[in-house]
């Protein structure tokens, strides 16, 4: 009997390998939402959970959508250049 | 003249001899036997041309007393044959090249069906000799497609799974074939160094010499299959913009099916106008990741056709911000992005195995042993030939990943810091872990009497909205998030009873119908390479083609998918379709609670 035999067995009994990874063209076709948005506005919507996690642990969370979306609003507005972090979380989730 | 520069006039003249005839005397013979002048003169003609084009190299491993022969005899469809020290060719061949239109030039159908049934002729006898064995070299099976199993030490599939976009399908019959298929192109089409560009650049090197080649369309193209009609299309993506590549992988949850986790590779792409290096990290929405998929044409999963490979594995593209959804909200798992230690000609041999992938991969899933952790690997070893020498083979997730560790490509110490992990994107944390601390804060403030997140969550809506106007900017925040937790499960809740509406028989049969139509228009759409535009290989006057196909195509999926979602939806019980709206209102009162409190505070607005 071969020597690849056993291994196979033992993961048979196991589980199947890295399912979940599945692309049903059902999740991939998806809704029609409005293409309206531009790339900014995109940044900043993404980043709507990171901002509420922020706000919601007086700054203790802070993901990186949070961080490029910060980045990218003192890129583009003077006003948020002199705000802080907890103020533009907190416009980020108004919005 | 001084006898010393006679002497460099002389070995200049003679160096220059040989530059410019080097065909001087044909290594192939014609045998003239059964051809009358006009043949032979043709034939030789033919030998002349052919052996031109070949690279000095090969032409020098020509045996002296190789013969070419025209037969009638051959069985249809083959064009030649060489056995020992004869290349047999199909005389038809040599009435097209006689008949020729010299107008055509080399472009000609009879021209190059005669010039490539012979080069095809002499690969074979080349491969074969002395200075061949290309169809046994391990690098060439691995760029032509026989691949390594892993559960198999050393050995290879028998079949090439890169069916799609070929030149010439003969090429997967096994590797000798493939070897000559190829040489066609490399020496006839200028443009194969742009559509296969690494096997190109396997030949040029292996024969030191580079056949006269067409410029390349920019960058690699990538069908990108997102989730909706803004994020389906052709993606362009320039190696030289890929500041670096991660190994991404989803942690398992809870659910069986997810315990190994999935293998994928992020594309850190910088931003238009930002010099590549690590602000680039940041550019998140510009990330993109290779997932290899199994494509499931049946809105049921089976293990069993798991098991048995019945599910085509193809390499998908997929925006970056999708993937984190996907993984830490929806399925509630945990992303690690694991910075692998490659040069930028590593990226660019990656990416561009990638693409061949990508168009032209058609293989079969494997739950064992051709999974996304064997594809990822093969990928890796394949794009980065530096890789194929380390011992990575590995069949899970989290092995390849330990593999990649101990060999120096990857290093995890970047989630060492967990605080700055999360910061700079190189872990993207399950939400289920936030939202527990969502709770503890939003009942420790309100006093709320569920003691469990779960209890509340599960709260029908309505009974939650009375406590989401009481808190402040924080408690509302907690709320917030809380509330698209219960969204999502309510939404997976309506998915999975649609889904089982769907697949009975009687009242959802002809929704069945229409979902499997639609699933075969959208398998198609996930198939690059079946996409009618021309050409082969890596697209390239063709893209436009390609596009306009794919983009009818994605249109005419979602607006039938919308369609069918709808039906779906208002085929839900009541109660459900009450629920999803209630907790669509209590996420419109808080947003609209978190928009006064901000203004009241005197808060930046972005409006």
């Amino acid at each position: 009997m071969s020597k690849s035999f056993l291994p196979i067995v033992l993961l048979l009994a196991a589980a199947p390998v890295c399912a979940g990874s599945f692309a049903s063209s059902a999740s991939s076709a998806g809704s029609a939402t409005s293409g309206s948005t531009s790339g900014d506005d995109k940044v900043v919507l993404q980043a709507r959970a990171d901002a509420a996690a922020f706000v919601a642990s007086d700054g203790g969370i802070r993901g990186a959508r949070l961080e490029a979306a910060l980045r990218l609003l003192r890129e583009r507005r003077a006003d948020a250049r002199a705000a802080s972090d907890m103020q533009l979380a907190q416009a980020i989730l108004a919005r | 003249m001084s006898p010393r520069r006679l002497w460099w006039r002389l070995l200049s003249a003679v160096a220059l001899t040989s530059i410019t005839l080097p065909a001087a005397a044909s290594r192939l013979q014609v045998e003239p036997r059964g051809l009358d002048a006009a043949q032979l003169q043709a034939s030789h003609e033919l030998v002349e041309e052919v052996e031109a084009r070949l690279p000095p190299a090969w032409r020098a491993a020509i045996p002296a007393d190789l013969q070419l022969r025209w037969r009638d005899d051959l069985p249809a469809q083959v064009h030649g044959r060489s056995v020992g020290l004869q290349v047999s060719l199909r005389r038809e061949l040599l009435d097209g090249w006689m008949a020729r239109s010299p107008r055509e030039g080399a472009a000609g159908a009879a021209t190059r069906a005669a010039q490539a049934a012979l080069i095809h002729e002499l690969a074979h006898v080349l491969d074969r000799g002395p200075a061949g064995g290309l169809s046994r070299d391990p690098r060439l099976l691995d760029l032509a497609g026989w691949q390594l199993r892993p559960l198999h030490f050393g050995l290879r599939s028998q079949r090439n799974p890169f069916t799609d976009r070929s030149p010439d399908r003969y090429e997967l019959q096994d590797p000798g074939e493939f070897v000559a298929v190829n040489l066609e192109w490399f020496l006839l089409d200028p443009g194969y160094a742009c559509r296969r560009p690494a096997l190109a650049r396997y030949f040029a090197a292996r024969f030191d010499w580079q056949p006269p080649s067409a410029e390349c369309a920019r960058g690699l193209v990538f069908l990108q299959a997102g989730k909706d009609a803004a994020t389906t299309g052709f993606e362009q993506i320039d190696p030289a913009r890929v500041y670096a590549v991660d190994y991404l992988l989803a942690e398992g949850n809870g659910a069986p099916m997810s315990r190994w986790g999935h293998a994928m590779l992020r594309l850190v792409v910088c931003a238009p106008g930002r010099v590549p290096g690590p602000d680039c990290r940041l550019d998140l929405q510009h990330h993109r990741v290779l997932s290899f998929r199994a494509f499931v044409d049946d809105v049921q999963i089976s293990s069993w056709r798991g098991l048995t490979g019945r599910y085509p594995s193809r390499l998908f593209l997929l925006p970056l911000d999708q993937v984190i959804d996907e993984y830490t909200q929806v399925e509630l798992r945990g992303l690690r992005s694991i910075p692998l230690a490659l040069q930028p000609g590593d990226i660019a041999g990656l990416l561009e195995r990638a693409a061949r992938l990508h168009w032209s991969y058609d293989g079969r899933y494997y739950f064992i042993d051709n999974n996304c952790a064997v594809e990822t690997w093969r990928l890796l070893r394949d794009g980065v030939p530096r890789l194929a020498a380390l011992p990575l083979r590995s069949i899970t997730p989290t092995g390849l990943l330990r593999k990649l560790e101990r060999n120096g490509v990857a290093d995890s110490a970047v989630l060492d810091d967990r605080d700055a992990a999360l910061r700079s994107g190189y872990y993207f944390e399950s939400a289920q872990a936030r939202y527990q601390q969502m709770f503890a804060l939003a009942r420790q403030q309100l006093a709320l009497p569920q003691v469990r997140l779960e209890e509340w969550l599960a709260l029908p809506a309505k009974r939650r909205s009375p406590w989401l106007g009481r808190g402040d900017l924080r408690v509302t925040a907690a709320l917030l998030l809380l509330e698209e937790a219960a969204q999502r499960r309510a939404e997976l809740r309506a998915r999975d009873v649609a889904k089982r509406r769907l697949l009975a028989p009687g009242e959802g049969s002809t929704m069945h119908d229409q979902l499997r139509l639609l699933l075969a228009d959208a398998g198609l759409l996930l198939r690059p390479g079946a996409l009618q535009g021309g050409g082969y290989g890596l697209p390239q006057g063709e893209r436009g083609a390609l596009e306009a196909q794919a983009m009818r195509l994605s249109a005419a999926v979602g607006g039938e998918w919308a369609r069918l979602r709808q039906l779906a939806q208002a085929a839900l019980p009541q109660a459900q379709q009450r629920e999803l709206q209630a907790i669509a209102d209590n996420l419109s009162a808080l947003g609209e609670r978190l928009r006064r409190l901000n203004h009241e505070q005197g808060g930046l607005e972005l409006r």
